[in-house]
C-alpha cells in the first residue's frame, strides 16, 4: 500500500487584482469589526503605498484608528509589545499589515498578545501554542516574494535573550490577504528581482522537497509559471501593472505551495548566511537555487524535469529529451539570473555579493546543518555537501 | 468473520511492539554514545543535563534520554526525572509503528506531519541524525536504506558489524541489569 499521505490548509480569503484594496472596508465590516490599528515601516511610508489603502479606507467609510510605521528590518520583542499597547490605548478592534515579510511578523505577533492577552511573547513561542482564534488580521503585502500573507509563521528577536523566537499555528494566518498591483508598482528593480527569485525558490523547493504533495503541486507549478513569464517584463518595464500583479499572486500562490510542503536546503543555506553575513533572504534564494538543484539533481530529476514545462515553456519542453529536462531546467533558472544581473547586477555567486568571506564558509554550513528546512530536503546533508555546495556558490 | 475478534490483538501486539522498540531505541541511544565517536559529537553540542524524549500522544509508550555531557547519553526508561527539554511526538501509536517497524522513515514521518517537535528543532535535528546513525549501524543494510533518507555511503561492513555488535551487547546487558533489578 502507498505510504503517500499529506496535509493541506490555507484559509486565507486572497482578495486580489484591481481596486483590491478598496474591498478592505467591506471585509473588515464583514467581520463585524471598524477599529484596525494600521502596521507598517518608515519605507513603505516613504514610498508613498500608504496613501492608497487610507484612500481607499476613507472613501469606504473605514477609518483607521491608529498607525504604527516604525516596524525595523528585524523586529523585537520590545517593538511588539510597544505595538500592543497602542493598540489596547485605542481600543482597537482589528489589525491591518501593510508591507514585507518584518511588518507582517510583526503583525502576527502583535495579534497573539492583543488576542491571548499579557506582554510575554515568549510564552507563545512554538508549535501548536494557540489554541484559540486571534483578532481580526488582513495583510497587504509590498513586496512580491515572501508570501508571509498566507504562511502560519512569524519570527521575531527577542533581544534580551540574543535569540529568535519562532511561532508556527493556523491561528496566525490573516483572515485576508489584500494583493492589489498599486502596491508593488514602485518596487525598485533589484528588490523586484530578489523577491521574485524568492518566490521562484519557494516553488520550486515546494515541487522537488520531501512534502510535495498534489494541491502544492499545482500552486507551484501555477506561480514558477507566473514568474518566469512575468519577471523579466517587469525587470523591463516596471510600470506593466498587469505583470507586477501576476508576480504578486505568483508570490501568494508560491506562498501556499512551500507552506503546505515546506522547503529544503536552499533555505537551509539561506536562512544561514542571512544570520551571519546579513544577506537579504531573497538574495541568497537566488544564489543557492541553482547549486542546491544540481546537488539533489538524481533525487529530483522526474519533478525537476516536469518543472521545465513551466519553467520554460511547452516548446522548449517538447523539442527536450525527457532524460535531459531537469539539467534544462536549471539551466533555464541560470539564465534567468544571468538575465536578472543584466539588469539590476543582482548577484549570482557569494564572491559578486562583496559580502561574503570565504572563511564563512564553514560557519554558514554548519549552522545551515541545524536549520529545520534542511528535514524536507530530499537528500541527507552531511557538512561535507554542504560545504560542497557553498563552494560551488561561491564562484 | 476471523478477522474481527483478532483486531483487539493486533492492535495490541502493535502497542507492544512499539513499546519495545522504545525501550530498544532508548537503550541504544545510550550505548551509541558510548561507542561511536561521531554520535558523540553530534550529542556533544546539547546542553548538559539536555532531556529528550520520544513519545505517542496522549499517554503512550515513550523513552526519555539525558545528556550527560560529553556527547554520552543516560536511558531513563519512560519517565523524565524533570520536565523534558524536547519533545519529539508522534500523533498516533499508528504513525509510531510505521516508522518502528522501517515503513516509514524518520523524515518521511516529519514530512507526512505525523509527528509533532515541541522544543528546539536544531536540538531535534540533531536528535535525529544521532537516531538515524544508531539505525544505520543496527539495522542489516537492507532495511536501514529504508529507516534513513541516505546510507553513508563511506560505511564500511567491518566497522558497521563491531559497532552494531557492541551497541547490542551494551542493549542486552542493560536489559539484563534492569530484569535483576525489579
Amino acid at each position: 500500500m502507498s505510504q503517500r499521505y499529506y496535509e493541506f490548509f490555507c484559509p486565507v480569503k486572497v482578495i486580489a487584482g484591481k481596486a483590491a484594496l478598496e474591498h478592505i472596508p467591506y471585509e473588515l465590516s464583514g467581520l463585524g469589526v471598524g477599529r484596525p490599528l494600521l502596521i507598517t515601516d518608515k519605507g513603505v511610508r516613504a514610498a508613498g503605498l500608504l496613501e492608497p489603502v487610507l484612500e481607499a479606507c476613507e472613501e469606504g467609510g473605514q477609518e483607521i484608528v491608529t498607525i504604527y510605521d516604525d516596524v525595523p528590518p528585524d523586529s523585537s520583542t520590545h517593538v511588539v509589545k510597544d505595538i500592543a499597547g497602542i493598540y489596547r490605548s485605542e481600543q482597537c478592534d482589528s489589525i491591518i499589515a501593510v508591507g514585507g515579510g518584518s511588518a507582517i511578523d510583526t503583525a502576527k505577533a502583535v495579534n497573539i498578545l492583543v488576542s491571548e492577552g499579557g506582554d510575554d511573547l515568549s510564552a507563545y513561542a512554538g508549535a501548536g501554542v494557540l489554541t484559540s482564534p486571534l483578532k481580526p488580521f488582513f495583510v497587504v503585502p509590498t513586496t512580491a516574494g515572501t508570501g508571509s500573507e498566507v504562511t502560519s509563521v512569524a519570527v521575531i528577536a527577542d533581544t534580551e535573550k540574543s535569540v529568535k523566537l519562532p511561532f508556527t499555528s493556523s491561528f496566525l494566518l490573516p483572515d485576508a490577504a489584500i494583493i492589489d498591483p498599486r502596491m508593488t508598482l514602485t518596487l525598485p528593480p533589484h528588490i523586484t528581482a530578489a523577491t521574485g527569485m524568492d518566490a521562484l525558490t519557494h516553488a520550486t523547493e515546494a515541487f522537488t522537497c520531501m512534502a510535495k504533495n498534489p494541491l502544492s503541486d499545482a500552486y507551484a507549478t501555477a506561480a514558477v509559471k507566473k514568474i518566469s513569464t512575468h519577471l523579466l517584463k517587469v525587470m523591463d518595464n516596471p510600470k506593466n501593472t498587469d505583470s507586477r500583479l501576476e508576480l504578486a499572486e505568483a508570490s501568494t500562490m508560491a506562498g501556499i505551495a512551500f507552506s503546505n510542503s515546506m522547503v529544503g536546503l536552499v533555505h537551509a543555506l539561506g536562512h544561514a548566511t542571512g544570520a551571519i553575513c546579513h544577506l537579504p533572504h531573497g538574495l541568497c534564494m537566488s544564489l543557492y537555487l541553482p547549486y542546491v538543484l544540481e546537488y539533489n539533481l538524481e533525487t529530483i530529476r522526474e519533478p525537476l524535469g516536469e518543472l521545465l514545462l513551466y519553467m520554460a515553456g511547452p516548446d522548449v519542453y517538447a523539442t527536450t529529451p525527457a532524460n535531459r529536462r531537469a539539467e534544462e531546467c536549471i539551466s533555464a533558472i541560470r539564465k534567468l539570473r544571468d538575465a536578472l544581473y543584466q539588469h539590476c547586477k543582482l548577484p549570482r555567486t557569494l564572491q559578486e555579493t562583496g559580502k561574503v568571506e570565504q572563511d564563512q564558509l564553514e560557519r554558514i554550513a554548519r549552522l545551515a546543518l541545524d536549520d529545520g528546512s534542511i528535514m524536507f530536503n530530499p537528500r541527507e546533508v552531511t557538512l561535507d555537501d554542504a560545504m560542497a555546495v557553498l563552494k560551488r556558490a561561491w564562484g | 468473520m476471523l478477522a474481527k475478534p483478532l483486531r483487539p490483538m493486533a492492535l495490541q501486539a502493535r502497542r507492544l511492539y512499539v513499546e519495545l522498540m522504545f525501550q530498544v531505541m532508548g537503550r541504544a541511544l545510550q550505548g551509541i554514545s558510548e561507542v561511536d565517536q561521531a554520535a558523540r559529537d553530534e550529542a556533544r553540542e546539547l546542553p548538559e543535563g539536555f532531556l529528550f524524549e520520544m513519545m505517542v500522544r496522549p499517554n503512550g509508550p515513550s523513552l526519555v534520554v539525558e545528556h550527560l555531557g560529553g556527547g554520552r547519553f543516560h536511558y531513563h526508561g519512560d519517565n523524565p526525572p524533570r520536565p523534558v527539554d524536547l519533545s519529539i511526538q508522534f500523533k498516533h501509536i499508528a504513525h509510531a509503528f510505521l516508522v518502528v517497524s522501517f515503513q516509514e522513515k524518520t523524515s518521511e514521518a516529519f514530512a507526512h506531519d505525523r509527528m509533532l517537535v515541541d522544543g528546539d528543532i536544531s536540538y531535534a535535528l540533531r536528535m535525529t541524525r544521532i537516531l538515524n546513525r544508531l539505525e544505520v549501524f543496527i539495522l542489516p543494510k537492507l532495511v536501514a536504506s529504508r529507516a534513513v533518507k541516505e546510507y553513508p555511503a563511506n560505511l564500511k561492513l567491518p566497522q558497521k558489524v563491531l559497532s552494531a555488535a557492541r551497541i547490542y551487547l551494551k542493549v542486552a546487558t542493560q536489559f539484563f541489569d534492569t530484569a535483576r533489578a525489579s
